[in-house]
């Protein structure tokens, strides 16, 4: 074959080479191609030795497409044909999984926030999925473009080299708790604290037929001025259920620290609990002077269902101390297994 | 249930993978380039594409492995490649590492009846 660039097959060879160099580093393009050019020429020449004819159009595609596509072969110069590898990959998809879930809670909690204060929730809740939708792909880039940095400045190897056997989670012990219900708990955290905060507002309107029969009255349910003393204690234990969430996303097994919180937080939850007792009504029942009197019998109904309230939350934050004290006690009675002779 | 071709042609394609560095170092100790080393392999036996030898080649080189110049031949300018020192230890290892897995395997092979 001679003078392939001026020939039609020669042209079908050039273009092939020119497609091939576009994605090849500058410094060796030139280079790579020449070689390149010369492989196929050789080629070339033993296929029309083996068809004892010039090759045509048809023969020089069939001997490219065996070459290979051209971004494949370039690829194979540049000598990484991953973005990133398999060291870092399952920490990318785990992180993304995380990051990704977070940014869509989050957009979901803002969204019913706004939606609960809106004219208009139906609209406020299609604009919360389209930004949920768009956070999730935001931030999907985000942890993307991060690992791509890790993988080029090594990172990967560190990872690798970080990890130790003795922080395995302790999966016997309780089983992980999983993303989903992770994000759900703290979807609840977020709705609760805007709440308590009064960044939510609900309208504690009672309905009309519970005080009396009367169209015009309006009455509403408000926290009596036993709560005051526990509006931060309460806050601030909100703020810490919100941390143990955020930290089983990130290390969602069962750890001495995990189960130390808990303990402080319910025995905290206790201590409130114990305070409301001392302090009388939990529920004011506010209602024009038409309702005073059914008002005043609501209002009795309502804090003897609080009354009896209160001892069942104080059971149930008593289990959890219970439980999360026997599952010390069990990781404190584990001990390592005897040293290998 | 039989395994999948493509199951095969994907366990058949690792296999090679790490033995075609070494058939292309052993093929190396006399200089060559990438046309008539590709025919030199195929006549023993061992088939490569183009499209992954000669970044091979480049890669090889980079690492120390192989020295190349380019030079006429029949006319045309070639690009030549031969076994560096580097590239001469670097296939006693290699090749050392072969036979002594080759041995073991062939051993493991026996032992199963296979």
């Amino acid at each position: 074959m001679s003078g392939p660039a001026k020939t039609k097959t020669g042209d079908l060879v050039e273009r092939y080479l020119a497609a091939v160099k576009r994605r090849l580093p500058n410094a060796q393009a030139a280079d790579i191609t020449a070689e390149l050019r010369e492989a196929l020429n050789d080629k070339l020449e033993a296929k029309e030795a083996e068809l004892g004819r010039a090759a045509g159009a048809d023969d020089v595609a069939a001997v490219l497409r065996v070459f290979g596509s051209p971004p494949l072969v370039a690829a194979r110069y540049a000598g990484r044909e991953y973005l990133i590898g398999p060291g870092l990959y399952p920490y990318f998809w785990q992180t993304q999984r995380i990051a990704v879930g977070l940014a869509i809670a989050l957009a979901i909690v803002v969204a019913a926030v706004r939606s609960v204060q809106a004219s208009d929730p139906m609209r406020v809740v299609w604009r919360g999925m389209s930004a949920a939708w768009e956070a999730g792909i935001f931030v999907f880039g985000v942890v993307t473009v991060v690992f791509l940095v890790m993988e080029q400045t090594g990172v990967a190897a560190k990872f690798e080299a970080a990890w130790d056997p003795r922080h395995l989670p302790r999966d016997n012990i309780r089983k992980p708790v999983s993303l989903f219900e992770s994000l759900v708990a703290l979807a609840f955290d977020a709705l609760f604290i805007a709440w308590w905060v009064g960044v939510l507002r609900f309208e504690n309107i009672i309905p009309d037929r519970w005080v009396r029969d009367s169209a015009d009255l309006v009455a509403s349910a408000e926290f009596s001025d036993a709560w005051g003393p526990v509006f931060l204690p309460v806050l601030a234990l909100a703020i810490l259920t919100a941390l143990v969430h955020v930290a089983d996303v990130f290390h969602p097994a069962w750890s001495r620290v995990r189960a130390a919180v808990v303990i402080a937080g319910n025995a905290g939850g206790l201590a409130v609990l114990w305070v409301l007792a001392q302090g009388g009504d939990l529920v004011d029942v506010v209602a024009s002077t038409e309702g005073a009197e059914g008002a005043a019998r609501l209002q009795v109904v309502l804090n003897n269902v609080a009354e009896i309230s209160l001892p069942v939350a104080a059971i149930v934050f008593a289990i959890h101390i219970c439980i999360e004290a026997w599952r010390v006690a069990g990781a404190l009675r584990m001990r390592p297994p005897p040293a290998m002779a | 249930m039989p395994v999948g071709a493509d199951i095969i042609e994907a366990l058949r394609m690792e296999l090679r993978r790490g033995t075609l560095i070494l058939a292309v170092l052993g093929a190396l100790r006399e200089e060559r380039y990438g046309y008539t080393l590709r025919s030199a392999l195929a006549g023993q036996g061992v088939e490569i594409d183009e499209g992954a030898l000669y970044p091979m080649l480049r890669r090889l080189e980079t690492q120390g492995l192989l020295t190349s110049e380019w030079r006429e031949d029949a006319k045309r300018q070639k690009r030549f490649y031969q076994l560096s020192n580097d590239g001469a230890a670097a296939l006693k290892h290699l090749t050392d590492e072969w036979r002594a897995m080759n041995g073991a395997i062939e051993k493991i092979l026996k032992e199963t009846g296979r």
